[in-house]
């Protein structure tokens, strides 16, 4: 790549145009985002309320920056839970063979037979409705996706000389894991990790226009969406304002990802 | 995600980590029957296995187009019925479709809230107030060709008293002693005490005539004495009622009329404009109606309801077994505003839980008129200003909306109010109505008189009925000049005094058409939806 | 030949046990869900006899393993068992409904197929062109869009304002086609829209992949031009990748579709798992989602399969590279 690295840039600006919100609004936002006041319904935008109010009054603009926040946790949350579950398997079933292998691939399979928004909705008919059900849905329908990347990953590292050699001293599994494979892996998960961001918005989105998602009065952009479906003829902007949020969140995410794993040559690395 | 896999890019995520089968392949051989061959056949195998039941897919959730007669009028609502079966399953939504439509009892309550004849022509109570003599309509059939008279009235309402009914509305039919059949088309009925309320019940789902042939298998099919009976049935999608030419009265206006199950308001506002129903009846998102308030293709009619939205207080668990606090939330929500923001400001305020249809009405909105400064004033006398309360709302759109309302204005005055939504009616009936684990809560009691089920104990208001029980009594026995005086002190006693819930406001019977539809019932005084006058000009 | 036998035997094993684990997985969660079934069928004021007498009606009163025998006795028979909540029996309705979710689903991922192999074609030959990089963005940005925003935004635009097509609703094929079609093509596009988007972007990358590839510079070398040379080589390593995201859209926009269908109010089997979700109707989930799951590893294990048939020179695990976006 001679040419700048656009997505790179674009994606990481959007981005961190998100995080920057969220850590704003845990300290400030214009008005308290639940704070209902109905004198103050469906005002457009312009005046004290910068982007309007919705239908109980309440201030749009500090909802979209209240709503980063929940977009983060789940984001984060989600990707943590595949990250942490998914990666460790990966690299054993990289590393060992035999049994070990095959039992790690039965499982993937099995999680890979439950889609994610299927087991989002299973989640909220047994553990009830919410965000906590929905981000470990999310996650557990992630692990596949990490498990492949590092455990393909692995396998082509632990062919590579110099762990080849430390095996050869002696070192012990373990040892090799976390000292060898999992410094090279870095890069993919990272690349991984934004990529199934961007999916955890999505879905989050998509659950809380089935009322399966974050709960009120929490503000979600999901939830503000599905909100303001009813006033789409006659208010289309409460629509446009968490539409273009997640929107943006999202582009920005896959951005960062197509530009990370062009910066870091991952998956182009020819094996 | 809802078009995405999960996890991750897509093809990471198949077949995750396995070595795989392509590793496994051999070269190809001879002998064998080609790939591409393999691979044509099964796929145009399994094609043309899934065509053959494709063609007829959705069959078992919509009927076939052409099966409606002319001039059928198709009408979309948004909670469908689980089942058929009124008798062993609560919910307004039953009722709604198939009372006085396939279902009909001896009386029925007409659009202005007055009892009228149905399957009996006239009645006389005696002079003790517990013999209610019955005239009963002649040539009455029901669609099964079963003859109706006085033996099927002692077999429908006796029935109700039996472990055959499970509906908890079935307590209204306790007090009956027996029914006497003295001749075909007289029914007399015995009760163990004079009640007035008890007559206006046979109105509703328990007074409901069955023929003994036709009462196994209810969940999934109706036998009735009405206008119509149950031509098709999808559960959850539809329920076409078509016209019997034997009915005994006039018969309905329209050859049919289906019942259109929608998931939400929007779907259905724009299933109206696309044609595929001509009116959305009880429409829950009032913002949908903006675009059609000046177009004169449509119509919306606004009547009452008996839904009264209340904002109930568990007055068996802390902090709301102090009257003080119960009082603080009284005023402390401004009603008005839940209304606006909950409802766009079309419904009634009312102050209690008493419709303005019930003959004992009476207007209590002034009783604790909004007072933020004297909420905060009373949650500091009860020492519980700040305390965190949890508040169950089930997942039904106007408590959804009310709930944030009311949250925001309870935070205001001094009390941390946390939602947590529940689906109704699964979670929420059972958390919260059978095994009372709530502090706050709202829904709207549809089913009409129903203030007394709400003021008895052990019902999931805690409220202590025995403070009202007495005046409660003495008000069912007597004249309904003494009725009226009686039951408006209950009122008094446990909303005003005892502040035992608030009301938040009545919906209103909302419904949007086309405007050549005519005979849609404007009010709904019951939760029967009359359809046998509906018809397209 | 053994070995593509062999490896087929063994695909369709792990296929079985996937199932079987997933049949495991699926009863033991649904018990789980607090409070009683039949309670909640019965509604709340039910007597406990008469909660007892449904208990026993439906099996509930017995230990789980027997529950699961019968369950799966009967799924091996084609009887999905009867719904608690409106005595229906399941098995036609599951199935029915399926078919209309892949009405909307088949169409859609066929139609993505086609537009993403000329589009990620076009982006991938033209890169750095100003095209080429249109359709790149264009791709990036329709994939940024939540589904359902597109299905109404589809619906104000087409039926709304335009007036041409019916906003929502579904008619049985067989019944009358011509309104069936017309209330088929705006779901469809909606879901299509993003279909496309993700695989233009997964063919614009294999087509990269492998227009690098020394096997295409060999063939060049013998005198084909580019278009030939990829049309003969080119094909099959970029269909393999393809091929595989195609499956996976395929399973999950099974599930995937509910939110699309919701919009257009078609009764897929998506909501019909959302309603039965609602009413805690515990028979009809376990029923639904076991179908779903099979459907999922059935695919796969075809995706699996046509890999083998459609490139058997398939040494390495399936490489989609890294980058595949």
């Amino acid at each position: 790549m001679r040419r700048p690295n656009v997505s790179l840039w674009i994606g990481g600006v959007l981005t961190a145009l998100v995080v920057l919100t969220a850590v704003v609004s845990v300290f400030w936002t214009p008005f308290d985002p639940t704070a209902a006041d109905a004198s103050q319904r469906l005002l457009g935008p312009g005046g004290e309320h910068a982007l309007g109010t919705d239908k109980f009054g309440r201030d749009v603009l500090s909802q979209i920056m209240a709503g980063s926040r929940v977009t983060l946790v789940v984001g984060l949350v989600s990707v943590g839970i595949a990250l942490i579950i998914g990666t460790p398997l990966g690299i054993i079933a990289g590393m060992r063979r035999g049994w070990v292998e095959e039992a790690i691939l039965r499982f993937s399979d099995l999680l890979l037979a439950f889609p994610a928004l299927l087991l989002a909705i299973v989640f909220a008919a047994v553990f009830g409705a919410g965000t906590v059900s929905a981000m470990v849905a999310i996650g557990l329908g992630s692990v596949p996706g990490f498990a492949r990347v590092a455990r393909s990953a692995t396998l082509s590292i632990m062919r590579l000389e110099f762990v080849v050699a430390a095996r050869a001293s002696g070192r012990s599994a373990w040892g090799v894991g976390v000292l060898h494979v999992l410094p090279n892996l870095v890069g993919l998960l990272l690349v991984q990790s934004t990529v199934t961001f961007s999916l955890a918005v999505l879905a989050e989105a998509a659950l809380s226009y089935l009322g399966l998602g974050t709960p009120p009065p929490e503000p979600s952009w999901g939830r503000l969406l599905q909100e303001a479906q009813p006033f789409l003829a006659a208010q289309p902007l409460l629509t446009v304002w968490p539409g273009a949020a997640i929107a943006l969140t999202v582009l920005g995410l896959n951005l960062l990802g197509d530009g990370l794993r062009d910066r870091l040559s991952v998956g182009r690395d020819g094996r | 995600m809802p078009t995405r896999t999960s996890g991750t890019n897509p093809a990471h995520r198949r077949r995750a980590l396995d070595p795989g089968t392509a590793s496994q392949s051999g070269p190809s051989a001879p002998g064998l029957p080609s790939r591409r061959a393999v691979l044509a056949g099964a796929v145009t195998a399994a094609a043309s296995t899934w065509l053959l039941a494709a063609c007829d897919a959705g069959h078992t959730a919509r009927d076939a187009v052409a099966a409606a007669p002319p001039g059928a009028v198709t009408l979309a609502l948004t909670a469908p019925p689980a089942n058929l079966d009124f008798t062993t399953t609560s919910g307004a939504a039953i009722p709604q479709a198939l009372m006085g439509n396939v279902y009909e009892g001896l009386v029925a309550v007409n659009d202005d809230g007055e009892l009228v004849p149905a399957l009996a022509s006239a009645w006389s109570v005696d002079e003790g107030g517990t013999r209610y003599t019955f005239e009963l309509q002649k040539g009455v059939r029901f669609s099964n060709g079963d003859e109706f008279s006085s033996a099927t009235v002692k077999f429908s309402l006796e029935r109700v008293n039996t472990d055959a009914w499970t509906n908890g509305l079935k307590a209204g039919m306790a007090l009956l002693e027996r029914v006497e059949t003295p001749d075909p088309l007289t029914a007399v009925a015995v009760l163990k005490r004079p009640s007035l309320a008890w007559l206006r019940s046979l109105a509703t789902l328990i007074g409901a005539m069955f023929t003994p042939s036709a009462v196994t298998g209810l969940k999934g099919s109706a036998v009735g004495t009405g206008p119509f009976e149950v031509s098709s049935w999808k559960p959850g999608q539809s329920l076409a009622l078509t016209r019997r030419a034997d009915y005994w009265g006039e018969p309905a206006a329209s050859p049919q009329v289906t019942l259109r199950y929608y998931a939400d308001n929007t779907t259905a506002v724009n299933a109206l404009r696309g044609g595929a129903v001509d009116a959305v009846v009880g429409l829950a998102s009032p913002e949908l109606l903006a675009p059609f308030e000046k177009n004169p293709e449509y119509r919306i009619t606004q009547g009452t309801s008996t839904g009264e939205v209340v904002l109930s207080m568990n007055n068996q668990a802390a902090p709301f077994t102090d009257v003080r606090v119960r009082q603080a939330v009284m005023y402390g929500v401004d009603r008005a505003g839940v209304l606006a923001s909950a409802y766009d400001g079309r419904g009634t305020l009312i102050g209690a839980p008493v419709p303005p249809t019930a003959p004992y009405f009476e207007d209590l909105t002034g009783a604790y008129p909004y007072n933020p400064a004297r909420a905060t004033e009373l949650l500091k006398e009860a020492g519980v200003y700040g305390t965190t309360v949890t508040f169950s709302v089930p997942d039904l759109p106007y408590a959804v909306a009310a709930s944030q309302a009311v949250a925001s204005d309870l935070t205001k005055v001094g009390l941390k109010v946390k939602i947590k939504v529940q689906e109704f009616p699964a979670v929420w009936l059972q958390e919260v109505l059978t095994a009372h684990r709530f502090q706050l809560s709202v829904i709207a009691h549809v089913e009409p008189d129903d203030l007394l089920t709400l003021l008895s104990s052990g019902y999931y208001l805690g409220y202590d009925g025995a403070r009202v029980a007495s005046i409660a009594a003495a008000a069912d026995a007597g004249d309904t000049r003494e009725y009226i005086a009686g039951m408006r002190e209950v009122v008094r006693q446990a909303i005003v005094e005892d502040a035992a819930a608030d009301t938040l406001f009545l919906l209103p019977a909302l419904s949007l058409m086309r405007a050549s539809l005519r005979g849609l019932p404007v009010n709904s005084p019951t939760t029967a939806l009359e359809l046998s006058r509906v018809v397209k000009a | 030949m053994s070995g593509l036998w062999r490896g087929i035997a063994l695909a369709v094993a792990r296929t079985a046990v996937t199932l079987l684990l997933a049949s495991v997985v699926i009863f033991v969660l649904l018990r789980l869900v607090p409070g009683d079934p039949a309670q909640v069928a019965l509604g709340v004021d039910a007597t406990p006899e008469a909660v007892a007498a449904t208990r026993a009606h439906f099996g509930l009163d017995r230990p789980w393993v027997i529950q699961y025998g019968e369950w799966m006795g009967g799924l091996l028979t084609g009887h999905f068992g009867e719904s608690f909540v409106s005595g229906q029996d399941l098995s036609a309705i599951i199935l029915d409904r399926t078919n209309v979710t892949l009405w909307l689903v088949i169409p859609s991922v066929v139609l993505a197929l086609l537009i993403a192999a000329v589009l990620g074609t076009w982006a991938a030959l033209r890169r750095g062109k100003v095209d080429g990089f249109l359709i790149t963005v264009g791709s990036q940005l329709l994939m940024a869009v939540p589904g359902f925003l597109a299905g109404v935004l589809l619906v104000l635009l087409f039926s709304l304002a335009l007036g041409w097509l019916p906003p929502s609703g579904w008619v049985v094929p067989s019944d009358a086609f011509g309104p069936f079609l017309a209330r088929l093509v705006l779901p469809v596009l909606a879901l299509t829209a993003v279909q496309a988007a993700i695989l233009t972007r997964y063919v614009r990358s294999a087509v990269l992949d492998v227009s690098g590839a020394d096997f295409l510079r060999e063939a060049r070398a013998k005198g084909l031009s580019r278009s030939e040379a990829m049309l003969r080589h080119g094909l099959r390593n970029v269909a393999v990748p393809v091929l595989t995201v195609t499956g996976v859209q395929l399973s999950s926009l099974l599930v995937g579709a509910v939110v699309i269908e919701s919009v257009f109010d078609v009764p897929g089997v998506g909501s019909l798992l959302v309603e039965a979700v609602g009413q805690r109707d515990m028979v009809s989930i376990q029923g639904i989602v076991m179908v779903l799951v099979a459907f999922t590893v059935i695919v796969n294990l075809a995706v699996d399969l046509l890999q083998t048939l459609v490139d058997p020179r398939l040494r390495v695990s399936p490489r989609v590279s890294g980058a595949a976006a």
